[in-house]
């Protein structure tokens, strides 16, 4: 208990210490800016230039619909726009949508649709086109899928009003129709029609966005270019995915490097504006370079999921004996090293995500104590047969994060192996539980508890997670109607994972990107948006 | 010559056979799924099924295998599963850069190697001689991926002389093309050059000595004739054959120096889709190697009874 309340009192230190932290930064920020009159000048938008970004993986398709891979989303986001989208402060914003309304009973809603919206093909979105992109995202976009249960009918009333019916009351739709995740981008209906359950090709890339697709050479380069007849909203202070977006390059190029090094390089030397990924180990080299800047972001976090489909773990008594054992603090430490790069939060949800964040609930998060995991696992089946830890060695993060647990383990009597896999393999021996005890992995950030990967239940990804209670948290999560009532259930689903342990968080994570100092203004949020920014020379 | 020629051709046959066979088994006796990387990690079980059961993973591995064969021969390697496009055009795609970084380095090679290897002899009792061997064993044991780092630090950031990353097709202009090449092309080249000099040398101090060289020299023929026209060109025999091998050695130094210089050739191209198990390209990659490797093989021993007459009678 004392232990629990010392921790608890840390963490409120750090949590404090890292607010001043940010407070200070803002405001020295600010002070610069206004003192400087060169730093001023700077601020002004250049218009032109080519933006060269370093960028980490080759996505396999651009067409955001169909695939929840980050890397297809931060290309897609600049290519294709949806009905609503994230503000910067993750809240539902319309986009191409002018407005919407509610019917009394919770099941009608109609969307009016801003006018002149220009695609790249010179055509203006109609009801016709929001009809089949809908029409389309129901089938593969695996956010769409699962609204499409909910749904009953898209009609369209006039040219630019649409009406959904659902067939029964679905609160959580409207975050469905803004998830960034496998998102409802609205596209030209012959497009949609024609691409059907197939991921977009080339030709069929076109958007409604302030860049358009220009030419992707697999494995080299994705060239987009300014997209002239844009139809820009006006709101300035929206930032995220929506509000007034200004193209400011001629040309952005995302070019596929692999190796920190070769960017950090290339980034020195200019042939890079941008590089995505880097590792948090070469903070310092890049923090003491004085052209390049780090952008950090918020990136999900790690979690050291249990196979509970199987002895030992399908014992929550094990599992508890596994919280108890783990010293989420010095795993976090040894892991992530500087902390600014991570964060030590039991909640389901990042704290920058006001709507979803609670912080009930999560008591256990911090509730190291090795006498207390001897106890339950003296009391417990267990009898030291080995516990493999499953891990992808393409990532330095859960090789490290493994190899603390399994040291923190042992000391308390489990006996562990360490079983690391190249990504593919380990994607395919996931599938089955009997090559695993325990996997460590991340999940990126999320953005509707129904998009928690960790805790779909039955499946691999959860560990075979079967819960009454989480179901029907998520059920009354579609039906809620208040703000009040969905923090109710946010602090509930918290409680739920504390109580049945599905998977154990070890801690937020934060994602290194860097950018030239020749890029005054960058928005730091959730990936990489290359609108409302520019080059300065 | 003629019967020697079609003697060689015909023996591809079987090796070609032998490295298909293996390249698949390999390749599919690998873990890791296409299926499961395509989908990712939320996917369920039954959409995992319905993918493989469209990329014909499904069937036995023998069919799979027998399906794959037959239509090589009709020039047809298959076609990516994570582009879709037909493996022979997405290697064509990648062959350019890869081809531009070979003939690059074996021209450094060769322009380096030769000329010092016959100065070296040409002054062979001096302090050169011990000078030369010692540079050339550092040249052929440096670690190329340590020496590209170095390198691009030294020339590419601390004196930015040349681009550390990038490739620039040549129809985009022949000097920007070159000079994005310079940097990997040496690094490839230094181990070679390392290499080849130390055997043509070796090769010429053996000739130098012979009773034909002595007879030529005691008829009063010019050193320097001596060394090019009856050195050199006994001691190139041996050496061609290892300027064949380096020449397919340098196919697999381009995976490396393609990752680290970021270049987009068919070392990326074969990692890339090892990562991916896109099976159709890493199979058609490796028989593309493999099928360079054997005719270049096939151009040294036509070549070598090209020089030597006397083998072709074996």
């Amino acid at each position: 208990m004392q232990n629990k309340k010392i921790h608890q009192l840390l963490f409120a230190l750090l949590l404090t210490l890292f607010l001043i932290g940010c407070g200070n930064q803002s405001a020295t920020e600010s002070e610069g800016n206004g003192e400087d009159g060169s730093e001023q000048q700077a601020l002004e938008p250049v218009q032109g230039g080519t933006l060269n970004v370093a960028f980490s993986s080759d996505p396999d398709t651009i067409d955001w619909m169909s695939t929840g891979a980050t890397a297809t989303r931060d290309v897609g986001w600049h290519i294709f726009e949806t009905l609503f989208a994230l503000d910067k402060d993750y809240q539902a914003k319309p986009m191409i949508a002018e407005d919407y309304t509610v019917s009394d009973d919770q099941k009608v809603y109609t969307i009016t649709l801003r006018e002149g919206v220009n695609f790249h093909d010179g055509t203006t979105v109609t009801a016709e086109d929001v009809i089949a992109s809908i029409d389309r995202w129901r089938t593969v976009s695996s956010v769409g899928t699962v609204a499409n249960e909910y749904i009953e009918s898209v009609k369209e009333i006039d040219e630019r009003t649409i009406e959904i019916t659902l067939n029964q009351v679905y609160n959580a739709f409207m975050s469905d129709l803004t998830a960034p995740k496998s998102a409802l981008i609205i596209i030209p209906k012959e497009i949609a029609e024609e691409a059907g359950e197939t991921p977009l090709v080339a030709e069929q890339l076109i958007g409604t966005g302030p860049y358009q697709f220009e030419n992707w050479e697999r494995g080299n380069e994705i060239v987009l270019t300014r997209f002239e007849d844009y139809s820009a909203r006006e709101e300035e202070g929206w930032g995220g995915l929506t509000g007034k977006k200004v193209a400011y390059f001629d040309e952005i190029k995302f070019l596929i490097v692999k190796d920190p090094q070769v960017m950090i390089n290339g980034l020195k030397t200019g042939i890079y504006d941008y590089a995505q990924s880097i590792p948090q180990d070469l903070y310092e080299v890049v923090e003491s370079d004085p052209s390049i800047d780090p952008v950090t972001y918020i990136n999900g976090y790690s979690v050291a999921t249990p196979d509970k489909s199987e002895a030992p773990f399908d014992d929550l008594n094990v599992r508890k004996a596994l919280n108890y054992a783990l010293d989420k603090e010095v795993i976090a430490e040894a892991t992530y090293g500087n902390s600014d790069f991570y964060q030590l939060d039991g909640a389901l949800f990042d704290p920058e995500q006001t709507e979803l964040y609670s912080d009930q609930g999560t008591d256990d998060y911090l509730a190291y104590d090795k006498e207390k995991a001897k106890e339950l696992l003296e009391a417990s089946d267990y009898n030291g047969e080995p516990i493999e830890i499953m891990f992808s060695n393409d990532s330095e993060t859960y090789k490290r994060i493994s190899q603390v647990m399994k040291q923190q383990m042992e000391e308390v009597g489990f006996t562990v192996e360490l079983v690391p896999y190249e990504w593919a393999t380990y994607l395919e021996k996931w599938a089955d539980p009997a090559n695993w005890d325990i996997v460590v992995v991340g999940w990126s950030t999320r953005f509707s508890p129904s998009e928690l990967g960790m805790l779909i239940m039955d499946t691999q990804s959860s560990g075979w997670y079967n819960s009454e209670r989480w179901g029907s948290l998520l059920d009354s999560w579609g039906v809620a109607e208040s703000a009040e009532e969905r923090q109710e259930i946010l602090a509930e689903m918290n409680q739920t994972v504390n109580d049945e342990l599905p998977f154990l968080k070890i801690a937020n994570e934060t994602k290194l990107d860097i950018k030239s100092d020749k890029i005054p203004e960058y928005d730091n949020w959730v990936g990489q948006r290359f609108w409302n920014t520019w080059k300065s020379e | 010559m003629l019967q020697y020629t079609v003697r060689r051709l015909v023996s591809i046959i079987p090796v070609m056979l032998i490295v298909s066979v293996i390249v698949f088994l390999i390749v599919h006796l690998t873990p890791g799924n296409p299926a499961y990387l395509i989908l990712g990690e939320d996917s369920s079980p039954e959409a995992i099924e319905q993918l493989e059961a469209q990329l014909g993973l499904d069937k036995p591995m023998v069919m799979q295998f027998f399906d794959w064969i037959k239509n090589i021969f009709t020039g047809d390697l298959g076609q990516s599963i994570y582009s879709s496009e037909p493996v022979t055009q997405v290697i064509m795609e990648r062959v350019g850069p890869t081809f531009s970084l070979m003939m690059m380095s074996m021209a450094l090679t060769l322009l380096i190697a030769i000329p010092t290897a016959i100065f070296v002899v040409w002054r062979r009792n001096t302090v050169l001689d011990p000078l030369f061997t010692s540079a050339s064993l550092v040249g052929a044991s440096i670690p190329e991926f340590w020496f590209a780092m170095l390198l691009v630090l030294g020339l590419g950031v601390a004196i930015p002389i040349f681009p550390v990353a990038g490739y620039v097709p040549i129809a985009e202009g022949f000097f920007t093309w070159f000079y994005h090449l310079i940097l990997p092309a040496f690094v490839l080249a230094a181990v070679e050059i390392g290499l080849i000099a130390r055997m043509l040398r070796d090769g010429m101090l053996e000739a130098v000595n012979q009773d034909y060289t002595k007879t030529a020299r005691a008829k009063g023929v010019k050193e320097s004739i001596v060394l090019m026209k009856h050195v050199f060109s006994n001691a190139l025999i041996p050496t061609t054959t290892v300027i064949g091998v380096t020449v397919a050695g340098l196919l697999g130094g381009t995976v490396i120096i393609e990752t680290i210089f970021t270049i987009p050739g068919i070392g990326q191209l074969l990692i890339d889709s090892i990562h991916r198990r896109d099976y159709p390209v890493i199979q058609g990659v490796v028989l593309f190697i493999a099928a360079i490797y054997v005719v270049i093989n096939l151009l040294v021993d036509l070549l070598y009874a090209f020089l030597d007459p006397r083998i072709r009678y074996d």
